[in-house]
Protein backbone atom coordinates (compact mmCIF):
# COMPACT_ATOMS: atom_id res chain seq x y z
CA UNK A 1 0.00 0.00 0.00
CA UNK A 2 1.41 3.41 -0.85
CA UNK A 3 2.12 5.98 1.78
CA UNK A 4 -0.68 8.25 0.65
CA UNK A 5 -3.26 5.47 0.76
CA UNK A 6 -2.02 4.32 4.12
CA UNK A 7 -2.35 7.77 5.56
CA UNK A 8 -5.75 8.27 3.97
CA UNK A 9 -6.86 5.06 5.58
CA UNK A 10 -5.59 6.28 8.94
CA UNK A 11 -7.49 9.53 8.52
CA UNK A 12 -10.67 7.64 7.65
CA UNK A 13 -10.31 5.30 10.59
CA UNK A 14 -9.75 8.18 12.90
CA UNK A 15 -12.69 10.14 11.47
CA UNK A 16 -14.93 7.16 12.07
CA UNK A 17 -14.20 7.24 15.78
CA UNK A 18 -16.52 10.13 16.45
CA UNK A 19 -19.14 12.24 14.78
CA UNK A 20 -18.23 15.66 16.10
CA UNK A 21 -14.46 15.68 15.88
CA UNK A 22 -12.62 15.58 12.62
CA UNK A 23 -9.07 15.30 11.41
CA UNK A 24 -7.85 18.13 9.22
CA UNK A 25 -4.58 18.50 7.38
CA UNK A 26 -2.73 21.75 7.85
CA UNK A 27 0.00 21.78 5.27
CA UNK A 28 2.29 20.59 3.74
CA UNK A 29 1.54 23.60 1.58
CA UNK A 30 0.45 26.23 4.03
CA UNK A 31 1.95 29.71 4.27
CA UNK A 32 2.29 29.65 8.03
CA UNK A 33 4.29 26.42 8.18
CA UNK A 34 7.36 28.31 6.90
CA UNK A 35 8.37 25.41 4.73
CA UNK A 36 6.80 22.04 4.18
CA UNK A 37 5.40 20.72 7.40
CA UNK A 38 2.19 18.79 7.68
CA UNK A 39 0.13 18.94 10.84
CA UNK A 40 -2.67 16.48 11.23
CA UNK A 41 -5.03 18.28 13.56
CA UNK A 42 -8.06 16.88 15.34
CA UNK A 43 -10.69 19.55 15.50
CA UNK A 44 -13.70 19.79 17.74
CA UNK A 45 -15.53 22.64 16.09
CA UNK A 46 -12.85 25.27 16.00
CA UNK A 47 -10.83 23.94 18.92
CA UNK A 48 -7.73 21.85 18.41
CA UNK A 49 -7.85 18.64 20.41
CA UNK A 50 -4.79 16.81 19.15
CA UNK A 51 -1.95 17.38 16.76
CA UNK A 52 0.38 15.00 14.95
CA UNK A 53 3.24 16.60 13.00
CA UNK A 54 4.61 14.87 9.91
CA UNK A 55 7.91 16.05 8.55
CA UNK A 56 10.68 14.82 6.32
CA UNK A 57 9.59 16.42 3.06
CA UNK A 58 13.01 18.01 2.72
CA UNK A 59 15.00 15.15 4.16
CA UNK A 60 18.31 14.68 2.37
CA UNK A 61 20.17 12.63 4.98
CA UNK A 62 22.56 15.42 5.78
CA UNK A 63 24.33 13.12 8.23
CA UNK A 64 25.08 10.48 5.59
CA UNK A 65 26.40 13.18 3.27
CA UNK A 66 28.61 14.37 6.11
CA UNK A 67 30.01 10.91 6.71
CA UNK A 68 31.14 10.79 3.09
CA UNK A 69 32.84 14.19 3.08
CA UNK A 70 36.00 15.44 4.72
CA UNK A 71 35.75 17.71 7.75
CA UNK A 72 36.25 20.87 5.69
CA UNK A 73 33.87 19.82 2.93
CA UNK A 74 30.98 19.62 5.39
CA UNK A 75 31.06 23.37 6.12
CA UNK A 76 29.00 24.44 3.06
CA UNK A 77 26.40 21.79 3.88
CA UNK A 78 25.89 23.24 7.34
CA UNK A 79 24.72 26.49 5.71
CA UNK A 80 21.75 24.62 4.31
CA UNK A 81 20.52 23.43 7.69
CA UNK A 82 19.22 26.61 9.21
CA UNK A 83 19.42 28.94 6.26
CA UNK A 84 18.29 31.93 8.35
CA UNK A 85 21.32 31.61 10.63
CA UNK A 86 23.98 30.11 8.38
CA UNK A 87 26.83 31.87 10.10
CA UNK A 88 25.84 30.33 13.37
CA UNK A 89 25.67 26.86 11.85
CA UNK A 90 29.16 27.32 10.41
CA UNK A 91 30.35 28.39 13.80
CA UNK A 92 28.71 25.52 15.65
CA UNK A 93 30.19 22.93 13.33
CA UNK A 94 33.66 24.49 13.23
CA UNK A 95 33.66 24.82 17.00
CA UNK A 96 32.82 21.13 17.36
CA UNK A 97 35.71 20.20 15.08
CA UNK A 98 38.07 22.57 16.86
CA UNK A 99 37.20 21.05 20.21
CA UNK A 100 37.70 17.59 18.77
CA UNK A 101 41.05 18.46 17.19
CA UNK A 102 42.04 20.80 20.04
CA UNK A 103 42.74 23.78 17.81
CA UNK A 104 43.13 27.19 19.39
CA UNK A 105 41.84 29.99 17.19
CA UNK A 106 43.29 33.53 17.05
CA UNK A 107 41.91 36.25 19.26
CA UNK A 108 40.67 38.42 16.39
CA UNK A 109 38.79 35.49 14.93
CA UNK A 110 37.07 34.91 18.27
CA UNK A 111 35.89 38.51 18.36
CA UNK A 112 34.81 38.52 14.72
CA UNK A 113 32.90 35.29 15.27
CA UNK A 114 31.00 36.85 18.14
CA UNK A 115 30.26 40.05 16.21
CA UNK A 116 29.13 38.10 13.16
CA UNK A 117 27.23 35.55 15.24
CA UNK A 118 25.30 38.20 17.13
CA UNK A 119 24.53 40.12 13.93
CA UNK A 120 23.21 36.82 12.62
CA UNK A 121 21.07 36.44 15.71
CA UNK A 122 19.63 39.91 15.14
CA UNK A 123 18.92 39.08 11.48
CA UNK A 124 17.34 35.76 12.41
CA UNK A 125 15.14 37.28 15.12
CA UNK A 126 14.17 40.10 12.75
CA UNK A 127 13.01 37.67 10.11
CA UNK A 128 11.18 35.75 12.81
CA UNK A 129 9.45 38.89 14.08
CA UNK A 130 8.51 39.86 10.54
CA UNK A 131 7.09 36.51 9.48
CA UNK A 132 5.40 36.06 12.84
CA UNK A 133 3.72 39.41 12.25
CA UNK A 134 2.69 38.12 8.85
CA UNK A 135 1.15 35.04 10.49
CA UNK A 136 -0.88 37.33 12.70
CA UNK A 137 -1.90 39.57 9.82
CA UNK A 138 0.44 42.44 10.57
CA UNK A 139 2.03 43.11 7.23
CA UNK A 140 3.76 46.37 8.07
CA UNK A 141 6.12 44.89 10.62
CA UNK A 142 7.11 42.29 8.06
CA UNK A 143 8.30 45.01 5.69
CA UNK A 144 10.04 46.96 8.43
CA UNK A 145 11.92 43.98 9.82
CA UNK A 146 13.03 42.93 6.38
CA UNK A 147 14.41 46.41 5.79
CA UNK A 148 16.86 46.02 8.69
CA UNK A 149 17.60 42.39 7.95
CA UNK A 150 18.60 43.44 4.47
CA UNK A 151 21.26 45.68 6.00
CA UNK A 152 22.71 42.74 7.93
CA UNK A 153 22.75 40.73 4.72
CA UNK A 154 24.62 43.56 3.02
CA UNK A 155 27.20 43.49 5.80
CA UNK A 156 27.58 39.73 5.40
CA UNK A 157 27.81 40.08 1.65
CA UNK A 158 30.69 42.48 2.16
CA UNK A 159 32.64 39.93 4.20
CA UNK A 160 31.78 36.68 2.45
CA UNK A 161 30.37 37.54 -0.98
CA UNK A 162 27.18 35.61 -0.19
CA UNK A 163 23.83 36.71 1.11
CA UNK A 164 22.39 33.54 2.63
CA UNK A 165 24.79 30.58 2.48
CA UNK A 166 28.00 32.15 3.66
CA UNK A 167 30.38 29.23 4.38
CA UNK A 168 32.51 31.90 5.95
CA UNK A 169 33.87 30.15 9.02
CA UNK A 170 36.72 27.70 8.81
CA UNK A 171 38.05 25.11 11.19
CA UNK A 172 40.63 27.25 12.93
CA UNK A 173 39.08 30.67 12.42
CA UNK A 174 37.57 32.56 9.52
CA UNK A 175 38.09 32.36 5.78
CA UNK A 176 39.07 36.02 5.47
CA UNK A 177 39.53 39.10 7.55
CA UNK A 178 36.75 41.65 7.23
CA UNK A 179 37.27 44.38 4.62
CA UNK A 180 38.53 47.80 5.61
CA UNK A 181 35.86 49.99 7.11
CA UNK A 182 33.52 47.09 7.78
CA UNK A 183 33.59 47.51 11.55
CA UNK A 184 32.61 51.17 11.11
CA UNK A 185 29.73 50.01 8.91
CA UNK A 186 28.59 47.68 11.69
CA UNK A 187 28.69 50.57 14.12
CA UNK A 188 26.61 52.70 11.76
CA UNK A 189 24.13 49.87 11.37
CA UNK A 190 23.74 49.52 15.14
CA UNK A 191 23.17 53.27 15.41
CA UNK A 192 20.42 52.90 12.83
CA UNK A 193 18.94 49.78 14.40
CA UNK A 194 18.64 50.91 18.01
CA UNK A 195 15.84 53.47 17.52
CA UNK A 196 13.99 50.96 15.32
CA UNK A 197 13.08 48.75 18.29
CA UNK A 198 10.72 51.45 19.52
CA UNK A 199 9.13 51.46 16.07
CA UNK A 200 8.63 47.70 16.18
CA UNK A 201 7.13 48.08 19.63
CA UNK A 202 4.59 50.53 18.33
CA UNK A 203 3.48 47.93 15.82
CA UNK A 204 3.70 44.87 18.06
CA UNK A 205 4.22 45.22 21.79
CA UNK A 206 1.94 48.23 22.26
CA UNK A 207 -0.60 46.98 19.77
CA UNK A 208 -3.73 45.76 21.57
CA UNK A 209 -4.68 43.38 18.77
CA UNK A 210 -1.21 41.85 18.92
CA UNK A 211 -1.43 41.50 22.70
CA UNK A 212 -4.87 39.90 22.67
CA UNK A 213 -3.85 37.55 19.90
CA UNK A 214 -0.89 35.97 21.67
CA UNK A 215 -1.25 36.39 25.41
CA UNK A 216 -2.19 33.19 27.22
CA UNK A 217 -2.00 31.09 24.05
CA UNK A 218 0.12 27.98 23.55
CA UNK A 219 1.41 27.65 27.08
CA UNK A 220 4.46 25.46 27.62
CA UNK A 221 4.94 24.72 31.29
CA UNK A 222 8.52 24.78 32.62
CA UNK A 223 8.48 21.08 33.52
CA UNK A 224 7.27 20.22 30.01
CA UNK A 225 9.93 22.48 28.53
CA UNK A 226 12.63 20.54 30.37
CA UNK A 227 11.12 17.15 29.64
CA UNK A 228 10.85 17.97 25.95
CA UNK A 229 14.35 19.50 26.08
CA UNK A 230 13.12 22.74 24.57
CA UNK A 231 15.92 25.24 24.19
CA UNK A 232 16.60 28.82 23.27
CA UNK A 233 13.74 31.32 23.46
CA UNK A 234 11.27 28.43 23.93
CA UNK A 235 12.93 27.43 27.19
CA UNK A 236 13.53 30.98 28.36
CA UNK A 237 9.96 31.95 27.51
CA UNK A 238 8.88 29.32 30.02
CA UNK A 239 10.79 31.15 32.72
CA UNK A 240 13.98 29.10 32.88
CA UNK A 241 17.07 31.22 32.75
CA UNK A 242 19.39 29.03 30.73
CA UNK A 243 21.58 30.31 27.98
CA UNK A 244 24.61 28.39 26.82
CA UNK A 245 26.41 31.63 26.10
CA UNK A 246 26.48 32.25 29.84
CA UNK A 247 25.99 28.82 31.40
CA UNK A 248 28.34 26.72 29.27
CA UNK A 249 30.37 29.43 27.55
CA UNK A 250 32.06 28.78 24.25
CA UNK A 251 34.30 31.10 22.27
CA UNK A 252 34.95 34.13 24.45
CA UNK A 253 31.38 34.81 25.57
CA UNK A 254 32.50 34.78 29.19
CA UNK A 255 34.17 38.18 28.62
CA UNK A 256 30.94 39.85 27.58
CA UNK A 257 28.32 41.42 29.73
CA UNK A 258 24.71 40.86 28.74
CA UNK A 259 21.37 39.98 30.25
CA UNK A 260 19.28 36.91 29.59
CA UNK A 261 15.65 37.88 29.21
CA UNK A 262 13.11 35.34 30.41
CA UNK A 263 9.35 35.06 30.29
CA UNK A 264 6.96 34.28 33.09
CA UNK A 265 4.08 32.15 31.87
CA UNK A 266 5.49 30.34 28.84
CA UNK A 267 2.89 31.54 26.36
CA UNK A 268 3.42 32.83 22.84
CA UNK A 269 3.73 36.37 24.16
CA UNK A 270 6.68 35.40 26.36
CA UNK A 271 8.50 33.77 23.50
CA UNK A 272 7.90 36.88 21.39
CA UNK A 273 9.08 39.16 24.14
CA UNK A 274 12.19 37.09 24.87
CA UNK A 275 13.24 37.28 21.23
CA UNK A 276 12.44 40.94 20.96
CA UNK A 277 14.63 41.74 23.97
CA UNK A 278 17.38 39.35 22.92
CA UNK A 279 17.93 41.55 19.90
CA UNK A 280 18.80 44.43 22.20
CA UNK A 281 21.16 42.20 24.17
CA UNK A 282 22.84 41.18 20.93
CA UNK A 283 23.34 44.84 20.08
CA UNK A 284 25.07 45.24 23.44
CA UNK A 285 27.35 42.26 22.74
CA UNK A 286 28.28 43.53 19.27
CA UNK A 287 29.10 46.95 20.68
CA UNK A 288 31.41 45.43 23.29
CA UNK A 289 33.03 43.33 20.58
CA UNK A 290 33.61 46.37 18.39
CA UNK A 291 35.15 48.17 21.33
CA UNK A 292 37.64 45.42 22.25
CA UNK A 293 38.54 43.77 18.97
CA UNK A 294 42.32 43.41 18.54
CA UNK A 295 44.23 43.29 15.24
CA UNK A 296 45.94 40.11 14.14
CA UNK A 297 45.46 36.99 12.05
CA UNK A 298 42.02 35.38 11.67
CA UNK A 299 43.00 31.81 10.83
CA UNK A 300 45.09 29.50 12.96
CA UNK A 301 47.80 27.55 11.14
CA UNK A 302 45.98 24.30 10.42
CA UNK A 303 46.83 21.45 8.10
CA UNK A 304 45.24 21.33 4.64
CA UNK A 305 44.07 17.78 5.24
CA UNK A 306 42.52 17.78 8.66
CA UNK A 307 42.43 14.57 10.64
CA UNK A 308 40.84 14.32 14.04
CA UNK A 309 42.25 12.04 16.74
CA UNK A 310 40.13 9.01 17.62
CA UNK A 311 37.36 10.02 19.97
CA UNK A 312 33.94 11.59 20.15
CA UNK A 313 32.46 14.85 21.28
CA UNK A 314 29.07 16.41 21.82
CA UNK A 315 29.54 20.12 21.27
CA UNK A 316 26.72 22.60 21.69
CA UNK A 317 26.16 26.29 21.08
CA UNK A 318 23.27 28.68 21.58
CA UNK A 319 22.03 29.31 18.06
CA UNK A 320 19.19 31.84 17.52
CA UNK A 321 16.75 28.93 17.72
CA UNK A 322 18.21 27.13 20.69
CA UNK A 323 20.77 24.51 21.44
CA UNK A 324 22.51 23.49 18.25
CA UNK A 325 24.57 20.42 19.00
CA UNK A 326 26.99 18.39 16.94
CA UNK A 327 27.89 14.88 17.92
CA UNK A 328 31.05 13.85 16.10
CA UNK A 329 32.88 10.55 16.22
CA UNK A 330 36.36 10.53 14.70
CA UNK A 331 38.16 7.38 13.69
CA UNK A 332 41.44 9.06 12.79
CA UNK A 333 40.64 9.48 9.10
CA UNK A 334 39.80 12.61 7.11
CA UNK A 335 36.08 12.01 7.41
CA UNK A 336 33.96 11.85 10.54
CA UNK A 337 32.83 8.32 11.36
CA UNK A 338 29.54 9.66 12.64
CA UNK A 339 28.20 13.16 12.26
CA UNK A 340 24.97 13.94 14.03
CA UNK A 341 23.23 17.29 14.19
CA UNK A 342 21.00 18.01 17.15
CA UNK A 343 18.77 20.53 15.45
CA UNK A 344 17.11 22.92 17.93
CA UNK A 345 13.89 23.30 15.96
CA UNK A 346 13.49 19.54 15.53
CA UNK A 347 13.44 19.18 19.30
CA UNK A 348 11.39 22.34 19.90
CA UNK A 349 8.80 21.21 17.38
CA UNK A 350 8.33 17.95 19.30
CA UNK A 351 6.74 20.02 22.08
CA UNK A 352 4.01 21.27 19.72
CA UNK A 353 1.57 18.43 20.52
CA UNK A 354 1.47 19.57 24.17
CA UNK A 355 1.07 23.24 23.35
CA UNK A 356 -1.69 23.04 20.78
CA UNK A 357 -4.58 21.19 22.49
CA UNK A 358 -7.20 23.70 23.58
CA UNK A 359 -6.17 26.38 21.09
CA UNK A 360 -8.34 27.71 18.30
CA UNK A 361 -7.28 26.92 14.76
CA UNK A 362 -6.32 30.54 14.19
CA UNK A 363 -4.13 30.41 17.28
CA UNK A 364 -2.44 27.25 16.05
CA UNK A 365 -0.77 29.45 13.46
CA UNK A 366 0.52 31.76 16.19
CA UNK A 367 1.76 28.87 18.33
CA UNK A 368 3.53 27.25 15.41
CA UNK A 369 5.06 30.58 14.45
CA UNK A 370 6.33 31.14 17.97
CA UNK A 371 8.52 28.02 17.78
CA UNK A 372 10.48 29.67 14.97
CA UNK A 373 10.83 26.53 12.91
CA UNK A 374 13.09 26.16 9.92
CA UNK A 375 12.05 23.01 8.14
CA UNK A 376 15.40 22.50 6.41
CA UNK A 377 16.86 22.01 9.83
CA UNK A 378 14.03 19.82 11.11
CA UNK A 379 14.26 17.48 8.14
CA UNK A 380 18.01 17.60 7.65
CA UNK B 1 29.69 17.51 41.80
CA UNK B 2 32.65 16.91 39.54
CA UNK B 3 32.76 14.47 36.65
CA UNK B 4 34.95 12.11 38.69
CA UNK B 5 32.42 11.99 41.51
CA UNK B 6 29.62 11.32 39.05
CA UNK B 7 31.59 8.45 37.54
CA UNK B 8 32.29 7.08 40.99
CA UNK B 9 28.64 7.18 41.99
CA UNK B 10 27.52 5.36 38.86
CA UNK B 11 30.37 2.87 39.12
CA UNK B 12 29.69 2.03 42.75
CA UNK B 13 26.03 1.43 41.99
CA UNK B 14 26.29 -0.42 38.67
CA UNK B 15 29.84 -1.74 38.62
CA UNK B 16 28.98 -4.85 36.60
CA UNK B 17 27.16 -2.99 33.85
CA UNK B 18 29.97 -0.66 32.93
CA UNK B 19 32.40 -1.53 30.17
CA UNK B 20 34.50 1.63 30.07
CA UNK B 21 34.46 4.83 32.08
CA UNK B 22 36.62 7.89 31.66
CA UNK B 23 36.64 11.63 32.16
CA UNK B 24 37.36 13.61 28.99
CA UNK B 25 37.35 17.40 28.70
CA UNK B 26 35.82 17.52 32.16
CA UNK B 27 32.91 15.30 31.17
CA UNK B 28 31.99 11.82 32.29
CA UNK B 29 31.87 9.30 29.42
CA UNK B 30 30.59 5.79 30.00
CA UNK B 31 30.01 2.73 27.89
CA UNK B 32 27.43 0.42 29.40
CA UNK B 33 25.75 -2.86 28.56
CA UNK B 34 22.26 -2.91 27.17
CA UNK B 35 20.34 -4.97 29.73
CA UNK B 36 20.07 -2.51 32.61
CA UNK B 37 20.61 0.73 30.78
CA UNK B 38 17.14 2.01 31.65
CA UNK B 39 17.93 1.75 35.36
CA UNK B 40 21.19 3.60 34.86
CA UNK B 41 19.38 6.31 32.92
CA UNK B 42 16.82 6.60 35.70
CA UNK B 43 19.59 6.82 38.26
CA UNK B 44 21.29 9.56 36.24
CA UNK B 45 18.05 11.47 35.90
CA UNK B 46 16.44 11.08 39.29
CA UNK B 47 19.37 10.77 41.67
CA UNK B 48 22.10 12.73 39.94
CA UNK B 49 19.64 15.36 38.70
CA UNK B 50 20.50 15.22 35.01
CA UNK B 51 16.99 15.97 33.81
CA UNK B 52 17.74 17.34 30.35
CA UNK B 53 18.37 14.93 27.47
CA UNK B 54 20.30 16.94 24.91
CA UNK B 55 20.79 14.43 22.21
CA UNK B 56 20.27 10.78 21.42
CA UNK B 57 22.08 9.37 18.46
CA UNK B 58 22.57 5.97 16.99
CA UNK B 59 25.94 4.73 15.77
CA UNK B 60 26.65 1.69 13.67
CA UNK B 61 29.75 -0.39 14.39
CA UNK B 62 29.69 -3.21 11.84
CA UNK B 63 33.28 -4.22 12.71
CA UNK B 64 32.17 -5.08 16.26
CA UNK B 65 28.80 -6.47 15.11
CA UNK B 66 27.19 -3.90 17.39
CA UNK B 67 24.98 -0.85 17.33
CA UNK B 68 25.37 1.96 19.77
CA UNK B 69 23.01 4.53 21.20
CA UNK B 70 24.63 7.61 22.70
CA UNK B 71 22.75 9.69 25.25
CA UNK B 72 24.10 13.16 25.95
CA UNK B 73 22.45 14.28 29.16
CA UNK B 74 22.92 17.46 31.12
CA UNK B 75 21.35 19.48 33.85
CA UNK B 76 19.96 22.98 33.70
CA UNK B 77 21.50 23.76 37.06
CA UNK B 78 25.18 23.36 36.24
CA UNK B 79 27.41 23.12 33.19
CA UNK B 80 28.80 19.78 32.10
CA UNK B 81 27.31 16.74 30.47
CA UNK B 82 27.39 12.98 30.69
CA UNK B 83 27.86 10.86 27.59
CA UNK B 84 26.25 7.45 28.04
CA UNK B 85 26.95 4.95 25.30
CA UNK B 86 24.94 1.76 25.18
CA UNK B 87 25.94 -1.15 22.99
CA UNK B 88 23.45 -3.65 21.59
CA UNK B 89 24.05 -6.55 19.20
CA UNK B 90 23.68 -5.53 15.58
CA UNK B 91 21.54 -8.53 14.67
CA UNK B 92 19.00 -7.81 17.40
CA UNK B 93 19.13 -4.08 18.06
CA UNK B 94 16.54 -3.95 20.82
CA UNK B 95 16.70 -1.43 23.62
CA UNK B 96 14.26 -0.12 26.21
CA UNK B 97 12.88 3.30 25.37
CA UNK B 98 13.71 6.18 27.68
CA UNK B 99 10.57 8.16 26.78
CA UNK B 100 9.16 7.64 30.32
CA UNK B 101 12.17 9.55 31.65
CA UNK B 102 12.63 12.24 29.02
CA UNK B 103 9.74 12.98 26.67
CA UNK B 104 12.12 14.48 24.14
CA UNK B 105 13.47 10.99 23.50
CA UNK B 106 10.26 10.27 21.56
CA UNK B 107 11.36 11.88 18.30
CA UNK B 108 15.04 11.13 18.79
CA UNK B 109 14.26 7.44 19.14
CA UNK B 110 11.97 7.52 16.14
CA UNK B 111 14.83 9.05 14.19
CA UNK B 112 17.28 6.39 15.38
CA UNK B 113 14.73 3.75 14.39
CA UNK B 114 14.21 5.42 11.04
CA UNK B 115 17.85 5.78 10.07
CA UNK B 116 19.49 2.90 11.97
CA UNK B 117 16.72 0.39 12.55
CA UNK B 118 17.20 0.28 16.31
CA UNK B 119 14.01 -0.95 17.98
CA UNK B 120 13.02 0.86 21.13
CA UNK B 121 10.72 -1.27 23.23
CA UNK B 122 7.88 0.46 25.11
CA UNK B 123 8.10 3.43 22.77
CA UNK B 124 4.61 4.96 22.45
CA UNK B 125 4.64 5.39 18.68
CA UNK B 126 7.66 3.88 16.96
CA UNK B 127 7.44 4.61 13.25
CA UNK B 128 9.54 6.34 10.63
CA UNK B 129 9.83 10.08 11.10
CA UNK B 130 12.00 11.56 8.36
CA UNK B 131 11.74 8.97 5.61
CA UNK B 132 8.52 7.84 3.92
CA UNK B 133 6.77 4.94 5.60
CA UNK B 134 7.46 2.59 2.70
CA UNK B 135 11.20 3.21 2.60
CA UNK B 136 13.32 0.06 2.54
CA UNK B 137 16.48 -0.10 4.61
CA UNK B 138 18.16 2.09 7.18
CA UNK B 139 20.35 4.71 5.47
CA UNK B 140 22.78 5.54 8.24
CA UNK B 141 23.93 1.96 8.63
CA UNK B 142 27.40 1.65 7.22
CA UNK B 143 26.45 -1.17 4.84
CA UNK B 144 23.44 0.63 3.37
CA UNK B 145 23.60 0.57 -0.39
CA UNK B 146 22.03 2.96 -2.80
CA UNK B 147 22.73 3.30 -6.50
CA UNK B 148 23.46 6.98 -5.95
CA UNK B 149 26.45 6.14 -3.73
CA UNK B 150 28.24 4.16 -6.46
CA UNK B 151 30.85 6.17 -8.30
CA UNK B 152 30.54 6.42 -12.06
CA UNK B 153 32.80 3.88 -13.77
CA UNK B 154 34.03 6.30 -16.40
CA UNK B 155 36.98 8.56 -15.96
CA UNK B 156 38.56 9.73 -19.20
CA UNK B 157 41.17 11.80 -17.41
CA UNK B 158 43.08 8.74 -16.31
CA UNK B 159 44.92 6.39 -18.68
CA UNK B 160 42.87 3.26 -19.14
CA UNK B 161 39.74 4.91 -17.78
CA UNK B 162 36.38 4.32 -19.38
CA UNK B 163 35.50 7.35 -21.55
CA UNK B 164 32.43 9.32 -20.56
CA UNK B 165 29.53 8.61 -22.93
CA UNK B 166 28.62 11.60 -25.09
CA UNK B 167 25.01 12.50 -25.59
CA UNK B 168 23.79 11.97 -29.12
Amino acid sequence: MTTVNLQLQQIKERAAETMEEMWVNMGPQHPSTHGVLRLLIKLDGEVVRECIPYMGYMHRCHEKIGENRSYVQIIPYTDRLDYLASMYNNWAYCLGCERLMEIQIPERAEYLRIIIGELQRIASHLIWLGTFGLDLGNFTIFMWCFREREMVLDLFEAVSGQRINYSFMRIGGLALDVPEGWLADVKAFLAWLKPRFAEYDRLSTDNVIWQKRIQGVGILKPEDAISYAASGPMLRGSGIQWDLRRDDPYGIYDRFDFDIPIGTSGDVWDRFWVRRREMEESVKIVEQGLRDIPPGPVLAPVAKKLRAPVGDIYSRVESPRGELGHYLIADGSEKPYRYKVRAPTFVNLSALPVMLPGCLVADAVAVLGSIDIVLCEVDR
Amino acid sequence: MTAEEILQQIQSRFSEEIRTAEVRRGEACLTIKGDRHFEICRFVKEELGYDYLNCLSGVDWPADEEMEVVYAVSSLKRPGKILLRVRVPRKEPFLLSVVPLWRTADWHEREAFDLFGIRFENHPDLRRILLPEDWIGYPLRKDYQDERFIAYPWDDRKPGGVPRPTSA
